[in-house]
Order: C-alpha cells, then sequence, then structure tokens
C-alpha cells in the first residue's frame, strides 16, 4: 500500500473572478473537512501549478500557499510538469509520506486571464520552444498531428471523436462542479463547430478552465472512507512528437500504467472505472489504449458499443473529463484524484459508477511528455 | 534545429549537445536530406507569434530518419516530399547595407544575429567600422565570445559599392532625403550583377523618383524596416512602379527568413504606417495647442484608450520632431490633405531645436 487518499475538495471547474489563493483555498478548506484533519496536522504540502507565471505574474507559489494558514511553517514546494502538474504533485507527495505525514496536495490554476492568442502561446510552452513552438505547433495542433496518425494508421474517424465528446459533455451534466454542467451539447452542435486544427473541431477541444482541486494523503487510513492508492506512477518521454518513433501512442503513459498495474497487483481487467487526460477527444482514444482498456486501434469501437458510457462495462470520464468537466491545467490530475475518491466511496450522486472497486487516473502533460498514472481501490 | 547521433548506440538528440549522454562518444550531425510529411494540420487559430492562421504544421522524417516540426504557409498532404532541410540551419543570405546611421546599425546586428552575412558598405571606412563596433558591443550582450566571434566575422565593411556585388540582396538605409538617396541607389545599382535585387529603406520618399534613371528598375522595391529592427516585426515591403513580380516575391520572402512579418504595400505616400500615424501625430498636438489635455494626459488616454504602446507626443519625441515635421510636409504636398499639415506647435518647437529625445527636449523634457 502506497498510501491512502484521507479527504478530497476541489471548487467548479470554469470560469472564476477568483484569484488564486482563494481558489486553492477553496479546494483545501473542502479536502481537509473531508478529511477530518485540522491544518495544523499537515506536516507538508505540494502545489501543483502551470502557468501561474506567464498568465498571472505569480510564482513562488508555494509561499502564496502558505499564506491560506500564516504561521503554519511547514515545508511545501511547487511542482510543474504541464498539464501533468497535479498527477505528479500527487506522486511526489506520497514519495515524501516516509519523512512527511500526512501531506497536503494542491493544484490550482487560472486560465481566464489573457486573451486567447496568448493564452494559445503560453499553453504551448508544454512544448520544446525549438522544435515545435517555433514552428506554430500549438496544443491543438500536437494533437491534431495525432489524430491524423491514428486516423491513418487505425481507420478512426471524426465520427469516433464525435462519440467521446457526446459521452463526456452528457456526463458532465451530473456533475454540479463540471465546466459544462449547464451546457446540453448535442451533435448538431458539434456540427457546427468551426476547425481549430484540423481535423480537431471546436467540441473536440477541451476547454480552458480555472479552479483548483486538493488530496489529503496519509501512510494511515482514517477510517472507512480513506481510499486506498494502490499505484502511483510517472514516466517522462522527449517532449516533442519529432523525437519519437510513435505518434498514436505516448509510450510514457503506457510505460507509467504497467508500473502502476504492477504496484497494484491488478490487470486492466480488474479496472472498474477511469478518468482519463481527454484534453482532445483523440486523447482519450489514445489514453483507453494505453492502459490497456482497449488494445491499440480498438479504442473507437469501445466507445462507438457504449462500454466507456456511465453503465458501461469500463465507464470512461464519468465526470465529464477534461473535454466537458473542464481542464484548469494544474489542478487537472488531482480532480481526477478527486473524482475517483468520491466514486469509490459512493458518493458521486448522479453520475455514480456501479459500486467501484478500482480506479484509474491518468494525467498527461504536453503531448506526452510526461505522464502519471494512479491506481485507487475502495478497502474491504 | 539539431539532428545529433551516437553511431555508437544509435540515439538520436534533438539538440545542440556533445558527448553522447550513455556512452560519452561524440555525436555526428546528420546530413541534410529531403524529408516525406508523414501528418499535417491546418491551423487555423492565430496565437502569440503565429498570427498569420491559417498555416500547416507537418510533422516530417527524412530518409535518414530525422524528425522534425515544419510550419507551412501553403497546405502540404501526406507523403509529400519537403525541401526544407531538417537537420540543417535556416536560408542565410548575403545581404548589402548602405549606410552607418540608426537604422544600418539595426539592420546588420538584426541580420548578423540570425546567421546571415552582411557585406556593409559606407563612404567613411571610419564611421563604419566604429558603427560595426558598436554592434558587436549590443550583440556581446546576448551572445558568447564564440558565437559573437563567428557573427563578426560573417559582416565585412567597405567604402565602396564594388564589394557589394557578391549580395543575394542590397539594403539601402542613408539618409532619409531624396536627393542623396537618389544619387547612392544610382551609384549602388551600377556595380550590381543583374540577379542582385535592391531595397531601400526610406519611410516615405516616392520610390518613382528614387528609381529613375535605373538600368533594371524591375528588381528595386522598398524595404521598410521600422525602427528598433532587431525587435519590430513589421516590414513594408513597397512595390514602385517598375517592381516586378519576381521581385516583390523575393522582398516579401526575405523578409520572412529574417523573422519579419511582411505586408505589401504600394508606392503611395508615406505607405501604410506613417500615412496613418502622422495624422494622429498632429491631432495630439492639436489637443495639445487647444489646451484639451496636458501632454502627460493625451498620451496615457492614447496608451489605455487604443491600447497603445506609446502615446503620440512621446513618440513623436522618439522619432524626432523634425523628422516629423519633414514627413508630414512632404505628405501634405502629395496628398493635398490639411490634415497632414505641421501644426503650429511642431513648428514652433522645431524651430526652437527642441526636437525630441536627440535634443534632450521636445514634448517632454529629458535628463
Amino acid at each position: 500500500m502506497l498510501g491512502y487518499v484521507l479527504g478530497v475538495g476541489k471548487t467548479r471547474f470554469g470560469p472564476s473572478s477568483h484569484a488564486m489563493p482563494r481558489l486553492a483555498h477553496e479546494a483545501i478548506w473542502a479536502a481537509l473537512a473531508d478529511s477530518g484533519l485540522a491544518i495544523t496536522d499537515i506536516k507538508a504540502f505540494v502545489v501543483a501549478n502551470f502557468l501561474g507565471g506567464p498568465n498571472e505574474s505569480q510564482l513562488h507559489l508555494n509561499s502564496v500557499v502558505a499564506g491560506l494558514f500564516p504561521g503554519h511553517r511547514i515545508p511545501g514546494w511547487r511542482v510543474e510538469a504541464a498539464c501533468a502538474s497535479g498527477g505528479v504533485a500527487l506522486h511526489q507527495a506520497l514519495a515524501m509520506l516516509g519523512t512527511y505525514d500526512p501531506v497536503l496536495v494542491v493544484g490550482v490554476e487560472r486560465l481566464s486571464g489573457p486573451p486567447g492568442g496568448v493564452l494559445t502561446h503560453n499553453i504551448g510552452m508544454a512544448g520544446d520552444v525549438g522544435l515545435d513552438q517555433a514552428a506554430g505547433l500549438t496544443f491543438p495542433a500536437s494533437y491534431a498531428l495525432v489524430a491524423q496518425r491514428h486516423m491513418e494508421r487505425y481507420g478512426t474517424t471524426t465520427a469516433d471523436f464525435d462519440a467521446v465528446s457526446l459521452k463526456n459533455h452528457h456526463n458532465a451534466r451530473m456533475n454540479p462542479l463540471a465546466h459544462f454542467h449547464h451546457k446540453t451539447v448535442t451533435q448538431a452542435d458539434i456540427d457546427a463547430g468551426p476547425t481549430v486544427a484540423a481535423p480537431l473541431r471546436l467540441f473536440d477541444c477541451c476547454p480552458v478552465s480555472d479552479g483548483a482541486a486538493a488530496a489529503v494523503i496519509s501512510a494511515c487510513p482514517r477510517g472507512v472512507r480513506s481510499i486506498a492508492v494502490l499505484g502511483s506512477a510517472v514516466s517522462t518521454d522527449v517532449i516533442s512528437l519529432a523525437q519519437r518513433a510513435e505518434h498514436t501512442t505516448f509510450p510514457a503513459a503506457s510505460d507509467a500504467a504497467a508500473e502502476a498495474y504492477r504496484q497494484a497487483g491488478v490487470g486492466p481487467g480488474e479496472v472498474d472505472m477511469a478518468e482519463v487526460h481527454d484534453c482532445f477527444t483523440i486523447a482519450e482514444l489514445v489514453a483507453i489504449e494505453d492502459l490497456g482498456l482497449a488494445k491499440p486501434g480498438e479504442a473507437a469501437a469501445l466507445t462507438q458499443s457504449g462500454a466507456t458510457a456511465l453503465g458501461g462495462s469500463i465507464p470512461v470520464n464519468a465526470s465529464g473529463g477534461l473535454k466537458a468537466g473542464g481542464h484548469a491545467i494544474g489542478a487537472t490530475g488531482v480532480g481526477q484524484v478527486y473524482e475517483l475518491v468520491r466514486q469509490l466511496r459512493g458518493e458521486a450522486g448522479e453520475r455514480q459508477v456501479a459500486s467501484p472497486r478500482i480506479g484509474v487516473s491518468h494525467n498527461v502533460g504536453g503531448v506526452g511528455g510526461t505522464c502519471a498514472v494512479h491506481i485507487l481501490g475502495r478497502r474491504s | 534545429m539539431s539532428d545529433l547521433m551516437c553511431v555508437a548506440c544509435g540515439v538520436r538528440y534533438a539538440y545542440d549537445i556533445d558527448p553522447c549522454t550513455f556512452c560519452g562518444a561524440s555525436l555526428t550531425e546528420g546530413e541534410p536530406s529531403p524529408a516525406i510529411v508523414l501528418a499535417v494540420t491546418r491551423v487555423d487559430t492565430p496565437s502569440t507569434g503565429h498570427e498569420d492562421a491559417p498555416y500547416w504544421c507537418a510533422l516530417v522524417k527524412s530518409a535518414q530518419g530525422a524528425q522534425a516540426i515544419i510550419k507551412f504557409d501553403r497546405p502540404v498532404e501526406v507523403d509529400d516530399e519537403v525541401s526544407t532541410s531538417v537537420s540543417g540551419t535556416v536560408r542565410t543570405y548575403v545581404v548589402g547595407i548602405v549606410g552607418s546611421g540608426v537604422m544600418a546599425r539595426g539592420l546588420s546586428e538584426m541580420l548578423l544575429f540570425r546567421g546571415h552575412r552582411v557585406v556593409w558598405v559606407g563612404r567613411s571606412i571610419g564611421r563604419l567600422e566604429s558603427a560595426r563596433d558598436m554592434v558587436a558591443d549590443r550583440l556581446s550582450r546576448v551572445m558568447d565570445e564564440t558565437e559573437l566571434d563567428a557573427a563578426m566575422s560573417h559582416c565585412s565593411v567597405s567604402p565602396s559599392f564594388d564589394a557589394l556585388a557578391t549580395c543575394d540582396v542590397v539594403v539601402e538605409a542613408v539618409i532619409e532625403e531624396l536627393i542623396p538617396k537618389h544619387e547612392t541607389l544610382l551609384a549602388i545599382e551600377r556595380e550590381l550583377p543583374s540577379h542582385v535585387y535592391l531595397a531601400t529603406n526610406t519611410s516615405s520618399l516616392p520610390l518613382d523618383a528614387l528609381s529613375d534613371g535605373m538600368s533594371i528598375p524591375e528588381r528595386f522595391g522598398g524595404l521598410h524596416f521600422f525602427n528598433p529592427p532587431t525587435r519590430m516585426r513589421l516590414v513594408e515591403v513597397v512595390r514602385a512602379p517598375a517592381t516586378v513580380d519576381a521581385t516583390e516575391e523575393f522582398l516579401c520572402e526575405f523578409a520572412q527568413v529574417v523573422g519579419k512579418v511582411p505586408v505589401r504595400v504600394a508606392a503611395g505616400p508615406g505607405f501604410v504606417v506613417n500615412r496613418v500615424l502622422m495624422p494622429l501625430l498632429n491631432e495630439a498636438v492639436r489637443a495639445l495647442e487647444d489646451g484639451i489635455a496636458d501632454a502627460e494626459s493625451i498620451d496615457e488616454a492614447v496608451r489605455l484608450g487604443l491600447n497603445h504602446p506609446m502615446g503620440p507626443l512621446a513618440l513623436a519625441d522618439l522619432i524626432g520632431l523634425d523628422v516629423v515635421v519633414s514627413i508630414m510636409q512632404d505628405l501634405h504636398a502629395r496628398l493635398g490633405d490639411e490634415a497632414y499639415a505641421p501644426r503650429p506647435m511642431l513648428l514652433a518647437l522645431v524651430a526652437e531645436r527642441r526636437l525630441g529625445r536627440k535634443t534632450r527636449s521636445g514634448f517632454y523634457e529629458y535628463a
């Protein structure tokens, strides 16, 4: 056992007028309340964030977060691994448990500040400045190339992408903390969406969200609501598609998944649900294959069969995923764990998966440069 | 980008490093070779630095297995062979720069920084050498000694126009007055082989007058860079009456390769930027004359209300009020519109030799 999640908290993901400290505070307060601990019980903390510097002129975030509990001076630091910051922060917190216990993990991000072209550029910082950014390879463009390769190799179609989008938007309607909780999306909406980077259209892309998510972890459980971390793995690969032989799979994701399954002593067939990094619809299909939930090239068929829907054999992104649940970049990986914990406890309300025992989260940085995979399990 | 390979391990590196991190063997540079498009996407959303959407991003792979992401301004398709070298550097030009003033220095600095060769010609070898030293000093702030030596070895200075014969293109940047500019251009042109393009950096002089008497006016056009050319991204590519398509295409491509955004304009008075700017500056002076607000308030209003990086009066001081007056008088004469007639306060400041920053006094006082 690597440790336990004692409590989780999350803000709504979506546009917000609240500054980073207030967003972080809301998530931390909820996670502490959920865990039954007070802030003074916490021995160390990790802050996950991607664009505090470029977007908000705010670095040194561990010290900013310390301002949420003045006088309680404990070790704290910031983790940045692009969109995988949250998952990597959780992994790091778990690795620290021998030294500090309990540890607070909080992911926070604000993306609604800069105008579109500036934000696209800033998010592009997850790509290599020379290999990718200089060529205008924006984030959607990176995944568009993956989509092109996947379509060419496996015959995946834009209708398969639409199926992912419709499913995740459907799930988000049942998640009050989702970015698009209030928005119904139909095939007609998808068809009317403009192209962002061919073949990806507007509804293939996740929104950019403000938000925060937090988790309190410990080596020891506190009662039946604690959720066990059965596996935690991070793998780092080269940053650019131009440096990789494979473009339809992320080796960092399949490596991290293999290691997490090994730690947990389970295989993909024993997983009851997955929260995966669907920053674009194609990314969900790649994730399903990298996690071994489908063979390479078969995620589209699995999706079209309904197996990944709520009520299917392996629900994927019951929360709405990044696609419709929202992507508050640094908070996303922690937000996935929030969803798994709520689901494994049976606290997910309308979108509750039928008695899941094991859930997997899959959090990707850039276009597969970093991947964090966590496997969580209900106790007993 | 780099394409370095360890012969011993077979590992490929995309960064300019040495030796191999695994075995310590020295890395070898891959040979440039044609590449095949593996995947391509049309990008429809502009972003900072890539405002020119739609454009195409392709993942390409060379016969040797080197891969790169390459940007195209035209559609390409999977399996297309593309000529852009994967491992090579960007294309380099031999550029003639004529003049030794602020613009000539800025252009040389910008070109040398980007790896191009500069043949720098001016009448006084002493002024050229001191200008070259100033450029070297500027570059030394952003390059290490080896890089600086390499860059400066790409810069030759000469008092004689015949040194320009080896250039791909010559950019004339001498004083902004018709007669000296015209005489210089004719003198340059006499020394150029027919395939060398010739451009003037004039901001407002009529190109038909400047090209009068040229033997091949078809290869002549305007390349209006903005000060400082190391930072300003716009180039107005000006088509003179005799300029042919091939010349305009070359000048646009040249501007892009040196990192600028070309905008094609006809040789009308003031092109686009000065034609739009001068009435704005003049109106700001009139607002000051009319007591609408003081200089600081006018500038702040324009900065915050129109999102300009600098207010018009501060900008006029930066350009130089004598230069502003001269451009306005030229535009007024050629366009016949009173909006371009310099305001009395502007003329009075110039008469008092308060010319802006360069005399430490203009609309503002400078320490």
